[in-house]
């Protein structure tokens, strides 16, 4: 399936705008998550902690809404889902 | 109005605009670029999601207050210091709500429109730090 990563501020920096993952049927947020790791050193410094699990700065949406807690381990993605990665607003 | 936009605003058209005949009061907010060392500042957003969710805070802001009319503003892209950030007009029957609808909706706004600041200075640049925490939610 494809998810589409739309990325901003300094991870859009790191991986990009855009990008597009062809993942598994039933990928979780965080194996999305993961295969990005795999492209790039900074982005999974930049998105994990030491212990591997998602830093708390990182915010995440999956078509325009926000995934918190410990959902943003496991929630399941589908094939034309828009993920988008950022860091905390700082608008106004 | 909810607007995202680059170019600057003109306050008085908003607010001649917020005027009715059973508003007595209208209250305005404008962020501006102020000089914390900076050169400039550049904005990005995640543009559909940030209108949609300044339009959100507007509805919550008239449910939660008696107001009659909600607009913001927001400008994306280079910005210098001393320009203008964001426009927020409120209009209601009385100061107080008007008052307190339009601190709501700043402080709303700063809570979760996905908008960010790349400040630069004469040799460097940095992201201006947000304050949500989001892997601490429940």
């Amino acid at each position: 399936m494809n998810v589409r990563i739309k990325a901003f501020a300094r991870f859009r920096e790191i991986i990009g705008a855009e990008n597009t993952l062809d993942l598994e049927e039933g990928s979780s947020v965080l194996g999305a998550l993961k295969s990005l790791s795999e492209r790039s050193k900074d982005f999974r410094d930049a998105c994990f902690d030491i212990d591997g699990t998602i830093a708390s700065h990182v915010v995440l949406m999956i078509n325009g809404k926000r995934i918190s807690g410990s959902d943003r381990e496991t929630v399941v993605l589908h094939d034309g889902d828009e993920l988008a990665i950022f860091p905390p607003v700082a608008g106004g | 109005m909810i607007k995202l936009q680059q170019d600057d605003f003109d306050v008085g058209i908003l607010v001649e605009a917020a005027k009715s005949r059973e508003t007595g009061a209208i209250v305005t907010f404008i962020g501006t670029v102020r000089d914390d060392g900076i050169e400039c500042m550049e904005l990005e957003a995640y543009h559909e999601v940030a209108e949609r969710e300044l339009a959100v805070i507007r509805d919550e802001a008239m449910k939660e207050f008696p107001l009659h009319s909600v607009d913001i503003i927001h400008r994306t892209g280079p910005l210098r210091v001393g320009d203008n950030i964001v426009l927020i007009v409120v209009s209601a029957g009385h100061r107080k709500e008007a008052f307190l609808g339009c601190e709501y909706v700043i402080d709303r706004l700063k809570q979760t429109v996905p908008i960010w600041k790349k400040e630069y200075l004469k040799d460097s640049s940095r992201w201006v730090e947000g304050e949500e925490r989001p892997g601490h939610t429940s």
